[in-house]
């Protein structure tokens, strides 16, 4: 039947177009759903509309779907790392000494309490170790999602984000290193140790100091014009997320140094402050569906009490790590609390950069996601609603927000 | 029953200033509410004086103690000015001058959580946030009542004066306003703003007082959101048309500037209080916000009109016995320096905005220069 060759064949085929078109739209009705009618986060309604399409589930995401949308992923990440960086100011850190000690207590801490937890449950060192290294970065994701969704503003906020920004650079910079010794764990010689976080921390700080230095170069010869300075850097992120990807740099230390370079060495202030806004609200909507149908409800059941220990390890490390030095930074112990607290969500990103090891290592992976994973669950389900507590009873969330016309 | 308010008596020609201040995010320069934290923060250390919150929560005022010498007083407003920056360092904030936010959103604003605060905005609704501008405000010491009606009564003829040397909120809500000083015009819209009433002494104003007490008009003398009030309880008239100056050199010199007319209008007595000037009062307010330095003015004893430039020029040369009594001859050259430039504050805003092309930028200018780390007149 020649004639109605024109008529599509069954079963459909599901273009990628359409794919993403979905579970945006999926993620902004549950999102929605969840905001209005139980009064919970935005985004604990994407990741809820992720995890019941995903392949736990309803499978409607299924793996190789995922794998499809990865590019999704990568460019949704790099957006809210150099977002991330351009938050974490320097100078801040270097004149007020006691911010700095603060984030790195918080740091240290909860990477040591989450060490012993995991050890106690007679975790290997080695594998506790980079659970416990992806247990020191909060989501900035998700805190930037939650600022923005619920117009957050105030001297906790900015805390907040900087100290964010401060334990992802502790984290990446930890979890590289240790992917060192998880060469010489799998027999590789030492030179490929030594070399391969040296490579990946040297080369994505590199690609992300060029980027910089191209935005300047840009912003100066376009000039002050918010609309194209958007569009600009938006090129830039996917250009530079592209050339981490072929290089093997780290996508995620990349962005997070272009960022970092934009806020602390743009000294003419050549580049403006662009509100990512509503374009990208759109990336990181379909980043929490994708995140939540990379969930599994069945590792609750198997890990869910070395879950629970992770999450009050963690929250533990980091309170404790805040409440030492919030006298000598002029923030009463009730923020300080507020803080640690606000910083609950875990970043997902984390696991992203272990997952660039289980591809040299499969079998590495696999023992680690079933460490960490259970933890993910509770934390991307609880975390949000953790921040947007947070920031409500600090003050700093704006209650007409959600009833403006 | 009647209230009589009772005039403290204070020493003539003494001067104390109010400034209200911004509190800026060092991200994107915006207001950030940041007052509460700021105060919980100086509160802990020592700081010469006084520092309170203001209606929403990214303002701050800070207020100087008594003064005779226009000198001593920059040098306590440079150490509070060090003191509020230090602690907004600490937080990660910044601070400056200028009549205005020039890109905030009033809706964004929050009340500052006090009860007085929270008062005024149930009664006075979206013009409570819309409030959030920046005014500085000259208080000079009388020796009663009846000196601060006549003095009140003769400042009002210079009031164009003042609006026009402290013009610095050109820039409102993302816009150019083509005003120089656009934060008064937000003060006219509450329904007791304007001028005191031409009553003749201090017994006079009190019937006045308490009339509008008895008819519940008003509760206190705070609820006059006059351009010049007197303020019996410090013993002094206070002037409140002032926008904030970029700088605490142009707020001592604007304060050394209305002690030396007190004491030309006081000793000299010159003229009588006249009608005439509260007749053409909006008008020649109006033009001082509007044109600044380029203004014009209607002289209510001459009548007739010049230029508001060369009445300042003129009042100048009268105050000259007035300054060197007074030790404040350098803060009177600096007003009669800017009268040759035809530049105030808002000439330097517009002026760096034409440069940086972006109001942010010109806000993170504005808060060097008023930490004293930037040049006060912009590259040509």
């Amino acid at each position: 039947m020649d004639e109605v060759s024109f008529l599509p064949t069954f079963p459909l085929f599901a273009a990628n177009m359409m794919l993403v078109g979905a579970v945006l739209l999926c993620g902004l009705a549950a999102g929605h759903v969840f905001a209005r009618y139980l009064r919970l986060p935005r985004i604990t309604g994407f990741v809820a509309a992720g995890l019941v399409l995903g392949p736990g589930m309803l499978n409607l995401l299924d793996r190789s779907t995922l794998a499809e949308l990865s590019i999704f992923v990568d460019f949704s990440l790099g957006l809210i790392l150099f977002e991330l960086g351009r938050r974490l100011d320097l100078r801040w850190l270097t004149r007020d000494g006691r911010l700095l000690a603060s984030g790195v207590a918080e740091s240290l801490l909860s990477f040591l309490f989450v060490y012993w937890t995991l050890r106690f449950f007679d975790v290997a060192p080695m594998y506790a170790a980079t659970a416990a290294a992806i247990a020191v970065a909060t989501s900035p994701a998700v805190l930037l999602m939650i600022v923005h969704d619920q117009r957050a503003k105030g001297p906790l906020t900015e805390r907040m984000l900087t100290l964010t920004g401060l334990n992802n650079v502790i984290a990446f910079l930890v979890i590289t290193l240790l992917f060192g010794f998880v060469h010489l764990e799998y027999k590789a010689n030492w030179v490929r140790a030594l070399l391969h976080p040296l490579y990946l921390i040297a080369g994505s700080a590199a690609l992300g100091y060029l980027a910089f230095v191209v935005a300047r170069w840009l912003a100066r010869w376009f000039g002050k014009r918010e609309d194209i300075q958007f569009i600009m850097l938006l090129g830039l992120i996917v250009a530079t997320v592209g050339l981490a990807i072929s290089y093997k740099f780290s996508v995620l230390l990349a962005l997070l140094a272009f960022g970092v370079f934009a806020k602390n060495l743009d000294r003419n202030h050549d580049l403006m402050a662009v509100e990512f806004g509503p374009g990208g609200q759109l990336f990181l909507v379909v980043l929490f569906v994708i995140t939540g149908a990379g969930l599994q409800l069945p590792e609750l059941a198997v890990a869910g009490g070395l879950g629970l220990a992770f999450v009050f390890a963690r929250l533990a490390g980091k309170l404790a790590g805040l409440a030492i030095f919030a006298p000598l930074s002029g923030l009463t112990q009730r923020k300080s609390a507020l803080l640690g607290v606000g910083m609950v969500p875990m970043s997902a990103i984390a696991v992203v950069m272990v997952q660039g090891a289980s591809q040299l290592y499969p079998e590495f992976g696999a023992k680690l996601s079933s460490i960490v994973l259970s933890a993910v669950v509770i934390l991307e389900l609880v975390g949000p609603l953790a921040t947007q507590w947070a920031l409500r009873l600090a003050g700093e969330i704006d209650p007409t927000a959600q009833e403006r016309p | 029953m009647t209230m009589t308010l009772e005039f403290s008596r204070s020493e003539a020609l003494t001067m104390g200033i109010e400034l209200e201040l911004m509190i800026l995010s060092t991200h994107d320069w915006d207001l950030m509410r940041g007052a509460g934290d700021l105060l919980a923060l100086m509160a802990k250390s020592p700081h010469p004086g006084d520092i309170k919150p203001e209606i929403t929560e990214s303002m701050i005022e800070i207020s100087t103690a008594v003064h005779r010498d226009y000198r001593e007083m920059l040098v306590e407003l440079s150490a509070m000015r060090d003191a509020v920056i230090g602690g907004a360092q600490r937080l990660n904030l910044a601070i400056a001058g200028g009549g205005a936010h020039p890109f905030q959103h009033w809706s964004e604003q929050r009340i500052f959580p006090k009860e007085r605060f929270f008062h005024l905005h149930e009664m006075y609704g979206y013009l409570a946030k819309q409030f959030t501008v920046f005014g500085q405000h000259i208080h000079i010491g009388v020796h009663s009542g009846d000196d601060a009606i006549y003095l009140a009564h003769m400042m009002s003829r210079y009031i164009p004066h003042f609006i026009a040397l402290s013009a610095s909120s050109p820039f409102s809500q993302g816009m150019d306003t083509d005003f120089d000083s656009s934060r008064l015009n937000n003060i006219n819209a509450f329904p007791l703003s304007g001028t005191m009433p031409f009553v003749r002494d201090w017994d006079e104003f009190n019937g006045y007082f308490d009339t509008m007490r008895t008819l519940q008009v008003v509760e206190t003398m705070k609820d006059f959101y006059w351009d010049i009030r007197p303020k019996p309880e410090f013993g002094t008239i206070e002037i409140r048309v002032c926008d904030t100056p970029l700088t605490v050199e142009k707020a001592a010199v604007l304060g050394a500037y209305a002690q030396a007319l007190a004491r030309h209008l006081m000793l000299d007595r010159p003229r009588e209080p006249s009608q005439d000037v509260y007749r053409v009062y909006s008008f020649n307010r109006f033009t001082a916000c509007r044109y600044g330095m380029q203004a014009g003015f209607i002289d209510a004893y001459a009548r007739g009109r010049r230029l508001l430039k060369e009445d300042i020029a003129e009042t100048l040369d009268a105050l000259v016995p007035h300054a060197l009594a007074l030790g404040s001859g350098a803060a009177l050259a600096e007003i009669g320096a800017s009268l040759d430039s035809g530049q105030n504050d808002s000439g330097w805003l517009r002026e760096t905005f034409k440069q940086a092309k972006s109001l942010s930028d010109v806000v993170r200018l504005q808060s060097r220069l008023w930490a004293g780390e930037q040049r006060s007149r912009p590259d040509r």
